[in-house]
């Protein structure tokens, strides 16, 4: 009952999500002004910027959820990371081709091995990992405890990502702050990391229900396949 | 034309917004279609 209540709850904070992106999109491609270098290049912003900032708050949810993965051994805790891993690499896939496509019209090239695009690459291909990881493991329990340190081994890589142009001579630009932007890019670009955020939260819900059902299914399957095992063995 | 500004370009923030769009549909969808066939396969 509470958790058909949760899943009601996170369906409107999905659609939530979508309405907000909607506005937050219409703002910053036709209301927010061109930015002074970029011109009208620089509306990609409003969808890379909370993409790379979402991807990296599910990462860091995946982290989280890892230990309490290994510390409780609960299937819910398992079933959460793996949403928050997948739809984590979902956003960071999408967060490399933007980049791409902005980095054409400003740097003359779609790719550059620069500090910053390298380590999201990497960040894009440990979290894709430890999904493959899961694949190949058949014992949930394995597949858990495997994935929840593989996921805090990845997750080495999120800090990096954040700091590599604070740390580093680097072609992408640092963070900026608010007092650095005029005031009507700040509102796109909030609206749609709250946008984002919902509807990452909305599909790692539906990504541990699946995983949920997934276990489920195995476990009834489980006398079935020790059974044919057991022939096998004996035969 | 004042040097080190992009004009135009409007082809390339289209093509941005369009992947996350589709990025983003083509993975709810799969949510939504790997769901249903499990409730079926129960």
């Amino acid at each position: 009952m509470k958790e058909a209540r949760g899943g009601m709850w996170m369906k409107y904070v999905g659609a939530f999500g979508l309405l907000l992106l909607l506005v937050g999109s219409y703002i910053g491609l036709f209301v927010a002004p061109a930015e002074r270098h970029m011109g009208d290049v620089a509306r990609i912003m409003y969808v890379h910027v909370p993409t790379a900032w979402v991807a990296m708050v599910c990462y860091t949810i995946a982290f989280g959820l890892a230990i309490v993965s290994l510390w409780k051994e609960t299937a819910v805790s398992d079933a959460r990371m793996t949403g928050a891993i997948e739809t984590g690499v979902v956003l960071n896939g999408l967060l490399l081709l933007q980049g791409m496509i902005w980095g054409r019209p400003t740097w003359g090239v779609w790719w550059d091995w620069d500090v910053r695009l390298t380590t999201s690459l990497v960040m894009f291909l440990l979290f894709a990992g430890v999904l493959a990881l899961r694949s190949f493991v058949d014992d949930a329990r394995r597949r858990a405890a495997w994935s929840a340190v593989a996921t805090i081994v990845a997750f080495v890589d999120v800090p990096l990502v954040y700091f590599c142009v604070r740390w580093w001579r680097s072609l992408h630009q640092v963070q900026s702050t608010p007092s650095t932007v005029d005031p009507m890019m700040v509102i796109p670009l909030r609206i749609n990391a709250f946008a984002v955020l919902f509807v990452a939260l909305w599909m790692i819900h539906m990504r541990k229900r699946i995983e949920l059902a997934r276990r489920k299914r195995e476990e009834t399957d489980l006398p079935e396949r020790l059974a044919v095992q057991e022939g096998e063995a004996n035969a | 034309m004042p040097e080190g500004v992009i004009y135009g370009g409007w082809s390339f923030v289209i093509a941005a917004y369009a992947i996350t769009a589709t990025g983003l549909t083509v993975y709810a969808w799969s949510l939504f279609f790997r769901l249903r066939r499990l409730r079926e396969e129960e």
